[in-house]
């Protein structure tokens, strides 16, 4: 029986009788997803690993974390996302002339 | 531990893999590891809290069975149903509003002469105690009206316990959810597309838009109105205005994600709530979960719009009064949230007002000047909303009308993200479900890699580190 109620994720969609499950696709989807943020993103992991409290357990993490950090790096896996946040810190650094002639003075 | 986070994300995996996999073998299990998984997620911020949780949910399940039973029995409910609405009360207000009343009792009993010493108790807020206390309340009403069966004691706790909704909402009524715990949920691939949609759309709008607008304009805004320019703080109030929507309707767009991908279906919370024409069609589409509830289980309880032969339209004004202050009081114990729902409970009495008086041949306004009119009363709500004092609102406003001139903290990017806020609301309605269903299609590697891309860019404009959503404090 459907609740009587309406979701943003109810989403009748057409889709080839070939295609995978929806559970399938989820978790295809999640794991490719999380594979690449893995090898594009491992700055975050590093990141996360480094804020963790020193001790006997969270040390291997860290080291793991932070040798991923440093082989994709070395790798230039980091570089898509260098070049959209010096992209976008451009953007956060523009200013109205106005503004820029009152910094001026 | 915070939806945008890595805390969260490392949570949240290992939980979905149990969930549809030791979960699909009995639905028992499905949801006593999603109830672990939502203690833990509680206890993160303090464990004591989820013993208060518990023991909600414990006094809710004992007192509805009570109510049902003398329903059935053809008896009133009224006591039973008294005492488990009382003992959500209490327990709101005791960890909510305590202080508030003490701070407002120590003077009056100085003025009276009466000067004691009152106790002093410093009460922490567990943390999104006004969303489950009046979860358990709707419970026993809707038990007591016969729209919804009693629960089992598992259900109606991870009911309440729920780790998607439960900080922040939506209000999740137990005739939206119970329903759901009796079976083993399926999952579409709409549902799967419409949920990762849902939640890099909510990533987004909090580590980006809001998080950007609050730390570049709005904190500094309202910190020191008196520093700035008019044109300064008039963004800071329209950036107030997107960064409150963006911040709330990115929880619950995250929150209805994530519970999707589990399987579960949320209601919806938000729907364009700027482009309201009127202050009624407002709260029809923000915060929607709260705004139903009020209405169902306190403007209906007062008497709602029936004000024949007890006073007619005054006796409903009093009603939406009534209600809106009510509604302002439940975000917190602070004056600017009674005046914030007077001015609500105010406009929405007008309006009614206006309906019922208005002249024949008085022309009807254009709908876009009545949304502009609208929405700037809004805005005028939230100025209030957002200050932490009342002397801080009438600052803000005082400056703004003295209108100083210059421009020194809006810039090209925050205007633009106030207008992206805002345009966010005259997009088709129909946009995202229509690009769900163009997702559902993707095969699986290109939707990880979608995924994958949009959560970089995210994290490439996203501030370090994010902070709490703003209703975590309500």
């Amino acid at each position: 029986m459907a609740d009587a109620f309406e979701s943003p994720v109810d989403i009748a969609a057409e889709v080839a009788p070939t295609a995978l499950s929806g559970l399938a696709q989820m978790a295809s989807a999640v794991a490719i997803a999380a594979f690449l943020l893995l090898l594009f993103n491992a700055h975050a992991l590093a990141s996360w690993a480094d804020g963790l409290a020193p001790g006997p357990r969270t040390a291997p993490v860290n080291a793991a974390a932070q040798a991923l950090a440093a082989q994709t790096q070395a790798r230039g896996f980091d570089g898509p996302r260098a070049a959209l946040k010096s992209g976008w810190d451009a953007v956060k650094a523009q200013r109205w002339p106005r503004q820029e002639a009152a910094s001026q003075r | 531990m915070l939806f945008p986070t890595l805390d969260f994300a490392i949570f949240f995996l290992p939980v979905l893999v149990l969930v549809w996999t030791v979960g699909q073998a009995s639905n028992e299990w499905r949801k006593i590891i999603l109830l672990l998984a939502s203690w833990i997620f509680y206890g993160a911020w303090d464990w004591r809290f989820v013993l208060l949780l518990i023991a909600s949910a414990a006094i809710n399940w004992s007192v509805a069975q009570r109510v049902h039973a003398r329903v059935e029995a053809g008896e009133t409910a009224q006591p039973w149903l008294g005492i488990g609405v009382g003992a959500n009360l209490a327990i709101l207000g005791f960890f909510k509003y305590f202080g508030f009343f003490l701070e407002e009792l120590a003077p009056i009993l100085a003025r009276a002469g009466v000067a004691r010493d009152l106790p002093v108790i410093e009460v922490i807020l567990p943390v999104g105690i006004s969303f489950f206390t009046f979860q358990g309340m709707s419970y026993l009403i809707d038990i007591a009206r016969r729209q919804t069966k009693p629960a089992s004691f598992l259900d109606i706790t991870l009911l309440m316990s729920f780790f998607p909704h439960l900080v922040a909402g939506p209000i999740v009524r137990a005739s939206h959810l119970v329903p759901q715990f009796a079976r083993v949920p399926s999952l579409t691939r709409g549902m799967v597309a419409a949920s990762l949609l849902l939640i890099v759309w909510g990533l987004f709008k909090k580590a980006v838009v809001a998080s950007e607008l609050a730390t570049g304009l709005v904190d500094a805004a309202f910190f020191d109105p008196a520093a700035l320019s008019g044109l300064d703080l008039l963004a800071g109030a329209y950036g107030y205005a997107v960064q409150i929507y963006c911040d709330f309707s990115a929880y619950s767009d995250m929150a209805v994600g994530l519970a999707g991908l589990l399987g579960y279906r949320f209601p919806r919370n938000f729907d364009q709530p700027y482009r309201a024409a009127s202050l009624q069609d407002f709260w029809r589409r923000w915060h929607i979960s709260l705004s139903s509830w009020l209405r169902d289980y306190l403007y209906i309880s007062l008497g709602g719009s029936r004000g024949e032969g007890r006073g007619g339209v005054w006796f409903v004004c009093r009603n939406l009064m009534i209600t809106m202050l009510l509604g302002g009081f439940w975000h917190g114990a602070k004056w600017t949230f009674l005046i914030w729902g007077g001015l609500h409970g105010g406009v929405l009495a007008i309006e009614r007002l206006w309906r019922e008086w208005r002249p024949s041949a008085a022309p009807f306004l254009p709908k876009p000047l009545a949304i502009l009119i609208i929405f700037h009363i809004v805005v005028a709500g939230w100025i209030f909303f957002r200050a932490d004092t009342l002397d801080g609102a009438l600052a803000y406003f005082t400056q703004l009308a003295a209108w100083r001139p210059g421009i020194a903290l809006t810039t090209p990017l925050l205007a633009g993200l106030i207008a992206f806020g805002l345009a966010i609301h005259v997009t088709p309605p129909a946009l995202m479900p229509a690009l769900a269903r163009r997702i559902a299609a993707w095969p699986a590697p290109v939707l990880g890699l979608a995924v994958a891309v949009a959560v970089l860019i995210i994290d490439a404009m996203r501030f370090e580190g994010v902070a709490a959503f703003i209703y975590y404090q309500f």
